[in-house]
């Protein structure tokens, strides 16, 4: 057990000694996060649907310029009502607002428009929707105010203010829903939480398939073989090279962990739930760093493929866009990323109130990961050392 | 266990192939307390190979490896707790300290504590590093790394010392340390195994030499035994000044003499017994009315010998 730590600790040491190393654990996963939570998280940014129909008069084009004005609207518009709501149903847009046939002309006489307003039933949408409200009460506000000093001639403001708190009557907004609700669970998410998660996941996996390179070095070097030159068996050896991978590992997503909760307030839910997924996490990326230390003669190619598997699964497993957002065939082919199980289990634990009984599935899937990765590494080491 | 006569290694009918190529066959030899046995020939003789085999790192084709009692394989730490391994390439963490190396390969030979930092201490002394100690071995010169290679073996203070060529690559001065070290630790009773490809350093260090070429021992024992396979020729080389033509008919009917060559400055003469020949010699060179300038003696060495059971020179 000694013997394992040391060379546990030495790999570790080792690994921190290196000043990029030093750089890309602790200093550039919290950049990304900063700089994911500022792009991410500055706010709603909603895209709307607005389809007129019939003739559009001046006050249909007035509406659509306000909404569109509003920083956290943007308006798409559709002559086709069922283009819209396909828009609306796909995730597309966030909703789609038709104004009926004769709206100028009803707010104009005083008669009633009927303001339809789709959405999916996203807590999301509720937000849209009030803004929608907002602009139609605006705009028939003035407009019946006005109508009412043009019809009595010379009215009090008094008279003038009670009429235009009526005017929910005059024009009315009906809400229905379309399609499955998309981002329910993305709108109690604090601006840092989304991309802390992500972050995590892909880091702690890149550090450790770079700490492949360190193996392969110690295996070029000599020292591998050194080592078992000494009282000390294969296994320990094995052993003592997983925990060095694993301790970085572990720095690294503790790190993040603690570093984001401390810094950005990031919400990582149940902490015992979040601590098992690092740690069950750390053992599938420790794995694949064996793996790779064991399969690759040159340090410099496996570092360079490293970077690039690292990134590949943390763009397929959903750790550089939401998983929500993929295509379904895509949202399968995650599955079989280790990212995706971690990234689901830190959702289940911060978006849906998990707790470790919620993720042990997830945790169920990582470690079988992990015992693969780390079945297949052992044994390949064993015979690349004693060749 | 089993009993061990007194002998810290043994190995027998060692045998290993990569591929086509048997690299080392029917390998035999053993080493006693406080004997160095010398692995004596060209790169690529299987000294290494031999060396591997005896310290468990390579899976052997054949034969037997006993430890101070306890058979080695690739998988036994009994045996290899014996056993201080130096290996031919330096094999240390080169981004960590000379300290940090040390105490790393202490671990892994079972120490710890306190007594591993005195172990270090005093190791740091012996190695000539101890001011170095807390540099990064990555910027130490190769006479030093080599040091630190050989130190990492000793720490456990083994019963065998096995040193793979290690002073390949050193300077003079590190070159004499560490077979000045080797001398100690043989005279404090260590049992060591010393490969090379230098004749000088077999013929100083070791009690016995097995001479290898092309996987096999070709001849062993004390280098007295050694060069008797020659036979006792000693080379003599004489100057003249002038006559060499007579001198060398001369010489060549004295009964000791086997053989006779001119060069460009003298005459090479190949004797038996050159010591109790050498004043008939110069009498005969005299009566031939030369006069001799210098005469050089050379005993046979390890090279003679290598290069009698060869054909080949040790160093091409
Ligand atoms: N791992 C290996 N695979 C194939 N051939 C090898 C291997 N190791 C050594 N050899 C060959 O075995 C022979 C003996 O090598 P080695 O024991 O290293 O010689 P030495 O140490 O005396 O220079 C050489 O011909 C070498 O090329
Ligand atoms: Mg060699």
């Amino acid at each position: 057990m000694r013997k394992i730590l040391a060379i546990g600790r030495v790999n570790t040491v080792r690994f921190l000694r290196e000043k990029s190393n030093i750089f890309f654990v602790f200093v550039f996963p919290m950049m990304i996060v900063l700089l994911t939570g500022i792009a991410f998280g500055s706010g709603f940014d909603a895209k709307v649907g607005v389809h007129v129909a019939g003739d559009e008069g001046p006050l249909a084009t007035q509406f659509v310029t306000a909404l569109d004005d509003l920083a956290d609207i943007s308006v798409i518009r559709y002559d086709d009502p069922d283009r819209m709501l396909d828009a609306v149903q796909r995730g597309y847009t966030d909703g789609g607002v038709t104004l009926p046939e004769g709206y100028d002309e009803a707010l104009v006489s005083g008669g009633t428009a009927q303001v339809e307003f789709v959405s999916r039933p996203d807590q999301g949408a509720l937000l849209v929707r009030e803004l929608v409200l907002e602009v139609v009460t605006d705009q028939a506000r003035p407009v019946t105010a006005g109508r009412f000093v043009e019809g009595t001639g010379a009215g009090s403001l008094d008279e003038a203010s009670a009429f235009a708190a009526a005017v929910p009557e005059t024009v009315t907004v009906k809400s229905r829903s379309a399609g499955d609700s998309l981002f329910e669970e993305f709108v109690d998410l604090g601006q840092f939480d989304l991309g802390a998660s992500q972050q995590l996941v892909l880091f702690m996996f890149l550090i450790s398939l770079a700490g492949s390179a360190e193996l392969i070095q110690t295996r070029k070097l000599g020292v591998a073989r050194r080592m078992l030159s000494t009282p000390t068996s294969s296994r320990t050896i094995l052993l003592g090279e997983t925990a060095g991978r694993y301790g970085v590992a572990l720095t690294q997503g503790l790190y993040i962990m603690i570093g984001t909760l401390l810094i950005f307030q990031v919400d990582w839910g149940d902490p015992i739930g979040a601590i098992a997924i690092v740690l069950v996490f750390g053992l599938v990326g420790t794995g694949a760093a064996m793996l790779m230390g064991s399969l690759f003669s040159n340090d410099q190619q496996a570092g360079g493929l490293g970077v690039l598997i690292g990134l590949g699964l943390a763009a397929i497993g959903g750790a550089m866009a939401p998983i929500e957002i993929f295509p379904e065939t895509m949202q399968t082919i995650a599955k079989f990323t280790p990212h995706y199980w971690a990234i689901d289990g830190f959702a289940e634990l911060v978006r849906r109130d998990g707790t470790m009984v919620d993720i042990l599935p997830n945790l169920g899937v990582l470690a079988g990961f992990a015992a693969v990765l780390l079945t297949v590494a052992s044994w390949r080491l064993q015979k690349v050392l004693t060749r | 266990m089993t009993p061990d006569n007194g002998r810290v290694l043994e190995a027998s009918n060692l045998r290993k192939v990569f591929g086509d190529l048997v690299a080392v066959e029917d390998v035999s030899f053993h080493i006693g307390e406080g004997e160095t046995y010398g692995l004596l020939g060209p790169n690529g003789a299987g000294k290494t190979t031999t060396i591997s085999m005896v310290i468990g790192l390579l899976e052997r084709d054949g034969g037997e490896v006993v430890v101070a009692g306890n058979p080695v394989t690739t998988k036994s730490t009994t045996a290899k707790a014996a056993i201080g391994y130096v290996p031919q390439d330096i094999a240390i963490y080169p981004d960590l300290t000379a300290r940090e190396n040390l105490s790393f390969f202490g671990h892994l030979y079972g120490m710890g504590g306190s007594d591993l930092k005195r172990r270090i201490d005093e190791l740091l002394e012996v190695i000539g590093l101890a001011d170095r100690a807390d540099d990064r071995s990555e910027e130490f010169s190769g006479g030093m790394k080599r040091r630190l290679n050989i130190g990492i073996g000793l720490l456990h203070g083994p019963r065998l010392l096995m040193l793979d060529e290690p002073t390949v690559g050193v300077d003079p001065q590190s070159r004499n340390a560490i077979l000045e070290s080797v001398e100690r630790l043989s005279g404090e009773g260590m049992a060591v195994l010393y490969t090379t490809h230098y004749m000088e350093e077999a013929e100083r260090l070791c009690d016995r030499v097995g001479i290898i070429d092309e996987g096999q021992i070709k001849a062993e024992g004390t280098r007295a035994e050694l060069v008797s396979l020659v036979g006792q020729r000693d080379k003599v080389s004489l100057v003249t000044a002038d006559h060499a033509q007579e001198v060398a008919e001369a010489l060549a009917s004295h009964p000791d003499v086997v053989e006779v060559s001119g060069n460009e400055s003298g005459i090479d003469l190949l004797v038996s017994g050159a010591a109790a020949a050498l004043p008939a010699l110069l009498q005969l060179a005299a009566g031939a009315g030369a006069s001799v300038t210098s005469v050089e003696v050379v005993e046979p060495n390890l090279e003679a010998v290598f290069l009698h059971l060869t054909g080949k020179a040790l160093r091409d």
